[in-house]
């Protein structure tokens, strides 16, 4: 009892801060979740009886289609900025201090761009009056511009572009901490450089590639601004969805559901990043 | 003053459940040099701890001048302590260091802190410094602003944890020397922590040897090195060689024992009681000396290995099947080589007779 | 063997970085073209930045993207450092509970985030503008501030409290003389991430905004729904030099890369 009275008045100065975030995102959260089990009549007004239609029309098809479009972006995503990413990180770590911190800077920089510009800037690239084309055509590598907007790839190249730093970074921080006498070690024992990446190197790094993994994941499922500028919104994604809902589709209510759905799934792969990493220290920071 | 300046009573304390200081008692008086001796982990920084108020105490009490003070939080307390690592406000030169106690307490203010300051970086040598950051500071000048940092608040007790750890061999001896002759100038009491027992033997007006939470044995550092009180600190306390032996005769002032296949006497000490005839042999490794003939009262052995190291002659031989090492500090007149046999002999003051303890049990 | 591996490696890494660049490269660069279309280059000229200045609603969403930027910062500055501050003093599980707290609104998407916080915000029936900005920006740009000041926290040396105790400071001395001094650095750092963090922010200002009071980026993303014109490159390409303008501050103040 003496315990809980002591540890009561150690944590009293937090409940401030834990009643402001709380506040602004518990709160919110929950008129979401009560929302969504609510619907709109024709005026657009919010009808306050309970109601699963929004959760019913989610399994639709066409909304189906939806979530699994985010999903798989999300995911290719995520393998993308892994594959590219990993290298760059992983060559960076074997850099000397001076290149090092210069390369480092060089990777960190365009995380100040606005992600707009970055965006913007694949508009301009790949346009069919675009730099790229106008570079190929005007070498005659091709004679007609190539469609390359407004699809899935697009949106693709899009999302993984901007969130690409984040995989980098986390990964740099595992690959950074390792300990170089255990590479040693196994060269040591006879192994060469690709095996000993594929049973030293890769295993104890799980912790940076879930980590960077679970950075990329996340952002990929909201992000529709990329989407509409890249992908002209013919592929419809949950982002996009749930944002035309809100403006033009007035309907709030669906809007929420899609929004708790998007939620589900955040918090089931944070929980598959936590099983992942248990008992590997896991450091997202 | 009447009575010791500090008094610990019975104090316990746990980490969680593990028992850290068991039923600790210790009175500490004013002006003397005293520290706190032992291996790593048997809580000699803890109960230092306890004393400056950073630890809580689970039973017991502590008495600052006759006062409870075991209540009181660390800066309430009139005790200060110098950290291992010397702890240097990194972002405050040495006069905003040492001047930080004052500030906070208001106690001096304008000319008067600043003389406050400037005598007490005298006393550690280190006028001069006071615009230098900490960074700028070598280990040994670092160490003497923070003592000048808890100085100048004129504590009742000065603690000191390990404060020469970080400091390389030469240095530290000399700052062995150093701390001694500042603690009479300062006429502060000073509680010191290490595990270094040649640290402790020359700085110590007494010491007090703690193992696994107890202590084992206090006294000035003649006494405990002459006097070892049990196995441990017989052991852990200047080199020395320990064989099993049976006792089979005792008088007034000697034993007569076996060792190996011979017989020898030892000097009788009357503050052990002995419970059979099985007992230990402990002789100081550097007060024997080897020689070819037979003497009285010499043990025989087998020489195994000769190494010369500077000034040191270090002997190791085979007695009884059991190995013995003797060290020498000056040419010896019998010219042995490996596989000789040769005679020990031991200066009576060198060698005592512990009672039998299980060796295992004392060392883990 | 090593001269084979370090080629490689400086062919991938420039590889790479010509890829990252290119697109911003190319934005900057048509910035200047006489042409609206991307189509031709007809000839270097700063016109489309003089068109800038003239346009009355891109100065005005500008004005509010500043103000709410510089209130977002100061806001997310003193409760990110307090927060900190705070998890030092209290026990273990709180702590965590703290950070998984600070966490949170980086974890939801922002378009969740955003819904959330228009219906909760509708239902208080507060005035969208900069009140409902500099909230909902707040939201997770104190996160930032906490982390990096977190971080600076750990590194100190604890002993340094302990002897602080040990001359007498009191738990707000110790705050005043040691730990703020210390840490000010990077609150000065996050802040400055927090003021870009918050002009660049589009999702959750999208809808945040009010009727009147739109910030930058909203607006230019309905410019850039509707077509392509160099304005939208000057534009950028300025709001880039600004950004990097901050960057640079900051980095007076912390050595250390972000």
């Amino acid at each position: 009892m003496k315990a809980k009275a002591k540890s009561l008045k150690k944590n009293a100065p937090a409940i401030p801060i834990l009643v402001w975030i709380g506040f602004l995102v518990g709160v919110p959260l929950i008129f979401v979740v009560v929302l969504s089990f609510l619907s709109r009549d024709n005026l657009g007004n919010i009808v306050f009886k309970f109601s699963l239609d929004n959760y019913k029309r989610m399994f639709d098809p066409i909304y189906l289609r939806v979530f699994a479009n985010s999903f798989l972006l999300a995911i290719l995503t995520g393998f993308i900025t892994l594959i590219i990413g990993y290298p760059v990180a992983y060559f960076t770590t074997r850099l000397k201090a001076k290149k090092r911190s210069f390369v480092t800077a060089l990777i960190v920089l365009p995380f100040w761009v606005s992600s707009l510009l970055r965006t913007y800037g694949w508009v301009i690239l790949l346009g069919k009056t675009g730099l790229i084309n106008n570079v190929l055509v005007g070498l005659n590598i091709i004679d007609q511009p190539l469609n390359m907007m407004y699809k899935f790839s697009t949106t693709l190249i899009g999302t993984a572009y901007m969130l690409i730093p984040f995989m980098i970074i986390a990964v740099y921080n595992s690959v950074d901490k390792l300990d170089r006498s255990l590479l040693e070690a196994s060269y040591d024992l006879g192994a060469g450089k690709w095996k000993t990446f594929f049973n030293i190197t890769l295993p104890l790094t799980i912790p940076g590639i879930s980590g960077g993994f679970t950075l990329v994941f996340i952002p990929s499922l909201g992000m529709f601004f990329v989407s509409d500028l890249l992908g002209g919104g013919r592929t419809v994604f949950l982002g996009n969805l749930i944002n035309t809902q809100v403006t033009r589709g007035r309907n709030r209510p669906l809007a929420a559901a899609f929004s708790v759905g998007m939620i589900v799934l955040v918090v089931l792969v944070l929980l598959i990043y936590n099983r992942v990493t248990k008992n590997k220290g896991r450091e997202l920071f | 003053m009447q009575g010791p300046l500090l008094s610990i009573k019975n104090i316990n304390k746990y980490y969680g459940d593990s028992h850290i200081l068991k039923d600790v008692s210790l009175d500490i008086n004013d002006g003397e040099f005293l520290t706190l001796l032992g291996p790593s982990g048997c809580g000699k920084t803890t109960l230092l701890r306890c004393i400056a108020g950073l630890e809580n105490i689970q039973s017991g009490d502590i008495l600052l001048k006759g006062r409870s003070i075991k209540n009181l939080a660390p800066n309430k307390r009139s005790v200060n302590t110098v950290f291992q690592n010397y702890a240097l406000f990194p972002h405050m030169n040495v006069y905003d260091n040492v001047a930080y106690g004052p500030r906070i307490k208001k106690s001096f203010k304008g000319e008067a802190l600043e003389e406050k300051v400037a005598q007490v970086l005298e006393l550690v040598q280190m006028t001069g410094f006071e615009k230098r950051m900490p960074d700028q500071l070598s280990g040994g000048q670092m160490q003497r602003v923070a003592i000048a940092r808890a100085l100048i608040n004129e504590p009742d007790i000065l603690l000191l944890d390990e404060p020469l750890g970080a400091l390389d061999l030469k240095l530290r001896k000399y700052m062995q020397t150093e701390l001694a002759h500042l603690q009479k100038r300062a006429k502060t009491t000073f509680v010191y922590v290490t595990h270094d027992q040649e640290e402790a033997l020359n700085m110590s007006d007494r010491i007090v040897v703690i193992h696994k939470g107890k202590i084992l044995q206090q006294g000035s550092p003649r006494e405990i090195y002459n006097n070892p009180s049990n196995l441990f600190v017989a052991d852990f306390i200047g080199d020395r060689n320990i064989l099993k032996v049976s006792i089979i005769d005792k008088d007034q002032k000697y034993f007569t024992i076996k060792v190996g296949n011979t017989t020898v006497k030892v000097r009788y000490s009357r503050s052990h009681t002995y419970e059979s005839d099985q007992a230990l042999l402990a002789v100081h490794m550097d007060k024997m000396k080897i020689s070819c003939q037979n003497g009285a009262n010499s043990i025989q052995g087998e020489v195994l290995s000769i190494h010369y190291a500077g000034s040191q002659v270090r002997t190791e031989l085979s007695v009884g099947g059991e190995k013995f090492t003797v060290i020498e500090y000056q040419n010896n007149d019998c010219d042995y080589k490996i596989g000789d046999l040769v005679f020990i002999s031991w200066e009576e003051t060198g060698a005592l007779i512990l009672p039998m303890e299980d060796i295992e049990e004392s060392e883990s | 063997m090593d001269k084979r591996v370090s080629a490689i490696r400086t062919f991938y890494l420039s590889l790479f970085f010509i890829v990252l660049y290119i697109p911003v490269l190319s934005v900057i660069l048509y910035s200047f073209n006489k042409s609206p279309s991307t189509a031709q280059w007809t000839g270097f000229t700063l016109d489309w930045y003089r068109d800038l200045f003239r346009d009355r609603v891109i100065v005005e969403s500008l004005k509010i993207s500043v103000q709410v930027a510089v209130l977002t910062s100061i806001l997310s500055a003193i409760l990110g450092t307090a927060t900190s501050i705070v998890s030092m003093y209290v026990t273990r599980k709180m702590e965590k509970t703290i950070r998984g707290i600070m966490l949170l609104p980086l974890l939801v998407p922002e378009v969740a985030l955003g819904i959330s916080l228009l219906i909760f915000f509708t239902a208080l029936k507060l005035p969208f503008g900069i009140l409902t900005l500099v909230l909902s920006h707040s939201l997770f740009c104190v996160p930032y501030v906490y982390i990096m000041v977190q971080l600076r926290l750990k590194e100190i040396n604890k002993s340094i409290f302990e002897a602080a105790k040990d001359l007498g400071a009191t738990r707000g001395q110790i705050i005043r003389t040691i730990i703020l001094p210390l840490v000010t650095p990077s609150i000065i750092t996050s802040s400055l991430l927090a003021l870009a963090i918050s002009l660049d922010d589009v999702i959750i200002s999208t809808y945040m905004s009010g009727p009147t009071s739109t910030t930058l980026p909203v607006h230019i993303f309905s410019m850039m729904r509707v077509g392509v014109t160099p304005k939208i490159n000057a534009l950028c390409t300025l709001i880039l030099v600004g950004t990097f303008f901050i960057v640079g501050l900051s980095q007076l103040f912390n050595k250390k890369v972000l």
